[in-house]
């Protein structure tokens, strides 16, 4: 059994395997999970909420066992389940820097029960916290590219240790390019950073909100119509797109007008899941797993996939 | 390997033998049912019906599986020490911090299926693949915990039912495929063959004796009438080729017409395994558990925000097949369909799983005028569809 990290389900080796090769405690222990159960969540205590817009908030968690803390590492664009004991997990992606080491952080969006419940919180709360999972974005095979970050709304938190991570890299990239839409500037999440990412001359930020509002100093118009105002040029460059389905949608089409290629563009799915760990078979979109094979897909992989995103 | 034989009346003592040291499971007529339960020497094991209603996968992957247990409570900072201290500024010394104490709930008796058939068994290894972590997956604690204090012992199949098509999908009436042991029934009783050092150790009776020459030969003799009698109603040939290259065939729509995504066949099948996972909690204690799902269901994968990328019932009804005909060979290189036949006698509106694989593993413009067409009227509908297509 093969235990080469994120996404080595498919085209690894094909060996078929008979049920006396499968040994209890001969487990890929990948989530930071006690005893090898990956569906044995560790317990965390939230640390700090930041409320981020009307219906967005930051958790910090600080896992209750210091050696997990302290032994946390994920790649970015690596998703993690935070739950609440008795109302259920719910998939977010990890919007920590990858190199924190004090905490993991959630951003999550009011919108069903689970969401809701995290929402009560107060800090000293316990939750159960079961991460990483997935396939991040291939950060290493990006070095000494341009990098164009293209989000809007809540579709940041998906971007945001990505965004981290190659800041924290700068060096090893070219260009670094945040286009970032939200509806209404009260909804921008993050925006202490943005504004740390405005005084920054490495990096180049348009940031853009679908209708005028008054004191908008900035861009106005959907995320999708100021990228082609934009004409970023696709040489040498990644296209990297989160935020709601539409937005991806027409971002998508946008980035191919551009002359960017598939294999040029990345975007991260969300689905509903439950186990997290390839097995239930709810967040399957054609043969992907989402929470395994994803959720970081290029274009010319989603291509490949049935209609059903 | 050595053949054993058992007399058809030493059946009752050789299941009484196993229960000294297991759980047995057998078929048991119940309700005017056949299902698998535990048995106790006043119930007769059922083997005249072919397939017991639901496939034994119960016993090893429960439909509801409590796996995790929590408490709730509170501590004075005091107990906790300088973790809480930290972990938040506003917090009021003397304040009670919440604290929760979770468990993991993991059971697995040692147990004997006896009278599975070798679809059943092979339905095993097949959720073997998924649930064992093969090739760099996860490996499911629960699920592996049960299956390995699991004994197979498989009961041949003499006289096929007309919906059974195990051949079809690279299997036997008597496939030896993820059994312990196999049962196959001659005169007077079963010519037993021990498969693994697990069923050797369990099947160790007292009242077996050698096969003779003869019963060898009947059972024998009966496997090859067996296999000849299973209908080969379709060909796996090209059949992954032709739901991968014609994912948009509009024929999905119409063969899923009647389908009414009541989920039966995702519950008889002995390969299926996909579930829910499901909190409750009361006062300061809860759980977790996990429950069999159905993919079928409109909101199996309707997200929060209303969104559902399987809305509509064709990409359900094709989601399954291809699940199985498909998506799972490219991950584990076998199929997830041991030919049992449970979906098509239980399905409310007699979808025929052979009919679809046969209407979807041929080209798309030949299919339709072999297909089963009821009507004149209903055949017109395709073309529209493919020409619309095209």
């Amino acid at each position: 059994m093969s235990d080469n990290g994120n996404g080595a389900g498919c085209g690894c080796d094909k060996t078929r395997l008979t049920f006396a090769d499968v040994v209890p405690g001969a487990t890929t222990a990948r989530a930071g999970k006690k005893a090898g159960n990956p569906y044995l969540p560790e317990v965390g205590t939230v640390i700090e909420i930041i409320p981020e817009t009307p219906t967005i908030k930051t958790f910090r968690v600080r896992f209750d066992d210091p050696e997990v803390q302290k032994n946390f590492t994920f790649a970015p664009g690596q998703v993690g389940q935070l739950g609440i004991f008795g109302v259920g997990e719910a998939t977010f992606a990890i919007t920590s820097r990858p190199s924190e080491k004090e905490f993991i952080q959630f951003s999550v969006m009011r919108a069903g029960e689970v969401t809701r419940a995290l929402h009560n919180l107060s800090v000293g709360d316990k939750v159960g916290v079961r991460a990483p999972m997935g396939r991040g974005f291939p950060v290493e095979e990006w070095k000494g590219k341009n990098i164009l970050y293209v989000m809007g709304g809540i579709g940041s938190a998906a971007l945001k240790a990505t965004i981290e991570y190659t800041l924290e890299h700068r060096s090893d990239y070219e260009k670094i390019t945040i286009l970032y839409g939200a509806t209404h500037p009260t909804n921008f999440t993050y925006w202490y950073d943005v504004e740390e990412w405005r005084k920054r001359d490495d990096l180049e930020l348009v940031l853009t909100i679908d209708r005028e509002c008054e004191g908008w100093q900035c861009d106005v118009g959907l995320v999708p119509h100021v990228l082609e105002r934009m004409a970023p040029s696709p040489e040498n460059t990644i296209a990297i797109t989160c935020g709601p389905p539409i937005m991806i949608k027409f971002a998508l089409i946008a980035f191919e007008k551009l002359g960017f290629t598939p294999e040029q563009t990345y975007t991260t799915l969300e689905k509903r899941m439950k186990c997290g760990i390839g097995i239930c078979g709810r967040c399957n979109v054609g043969p992907k797993y989402v929470c395994v094979d994803g959720p970081v897909f290029s274009l010319a992989e989603l291509k490949e996939l049935p209609d059903e995103l | 390997m050595a053949a054993k034989f058992l007399k058809q009346e030493d059946l009752p003592a050789f299941l009484a033998h196993l229960a000294k040291s297991a759980r047995v499971i057998a078929p048991v007529k119940t309700d005017g049912l056949v299902q698998f339960e535990p048995w106790t020497p006043e119930k007769q094991v059922e083997l005249e019906v072919l397939l017991a209603k639901q496939s034994p996968k119960e016993w090893v992957f429960p439909q509801t599986e409590k796996y995790l247990e929590f408490k709730y409570g509170k501590v004075m900072p005091e107990g906790s020490g300088e973790a809480v201290a930290d972990a938040s500024e506003n917090a009021a010394e003397s304040v009670p911090q919440p604290t929760v104490e979770v468990e993991v709930r993991n059971e697995a008796p040692a147990q004997v299926i006896f009278g599975l058939r070798p679809c059943d068994a092979r339905g095993f290894t097949q959720m073997d693949q998924v649930f064992g972590g093969y090739g760099g997956f996860y490996f499911d604690p629960f699920y592996n915990a049960r299956r390995a204090a699991t004994t197979l012992l498989v009961v041949a199949c003499v006289e096929p039912r007309s919906t059974c098509f195990c051949t079809a999908v690279g299997g036997c009436p008597a496939g030896r495929e993820g059994a312990d042991a196999i049962f196959i029934p001659v005169e007077g009783g079963f010519v037993v063959e021990t498969l693994t050092e697990k069923g050797e150790s369990t099947a160790a009776f007292s009242g077996l004796t050698e096969a003779s020459e003869a019963q060898k030969a009947q059972a024998a003799d009966m496997e090859a009438q067996a296999i000849g009698k299973v209908g080969a109603p379709f060909t796996l040939e090209g059949l992954r080729d032709h739901l991968h290259d014609n994912i948009d065939d509009p024929r999905w729509r119409d063969l899923c017409m009647r389908c009414i995504s009541c989920g039966t066949c995702t519950y008889v099948c002995p390969s299926c395994y996909c579930f829910s996972i499901n909190d409750e909690l009361v006062e300061s204690t809860g759980e977790r558990y996990r429950v069999w799902d159905n993919c079928f269901n409109p909101i199996y994968t309707e997200e929060t925000s209303g969104h559902n990328p399987r809305a509509e019932k064709f990409k359900r009804f094709r989601n399954r097949f291809s699940h199985k005909f498909w998506y799972y060979p490219d991950k584990y290189d076998s199929l997830l369909c041991s030919g049992c036949g449970r979906c098509i006698m239980d399905c409310p509106t007699r979808i025929d799983i052979r009919e679809v694989l046969r209407v979807m593993g041929t080209a798309p413009e030949t299919a339709f005028s072999q297909a089963s067409r009821p009507t004149e009227a209903k055949a017109a509908a395709p073309t529209q569809a493919e020409g619309k297509e095209a």
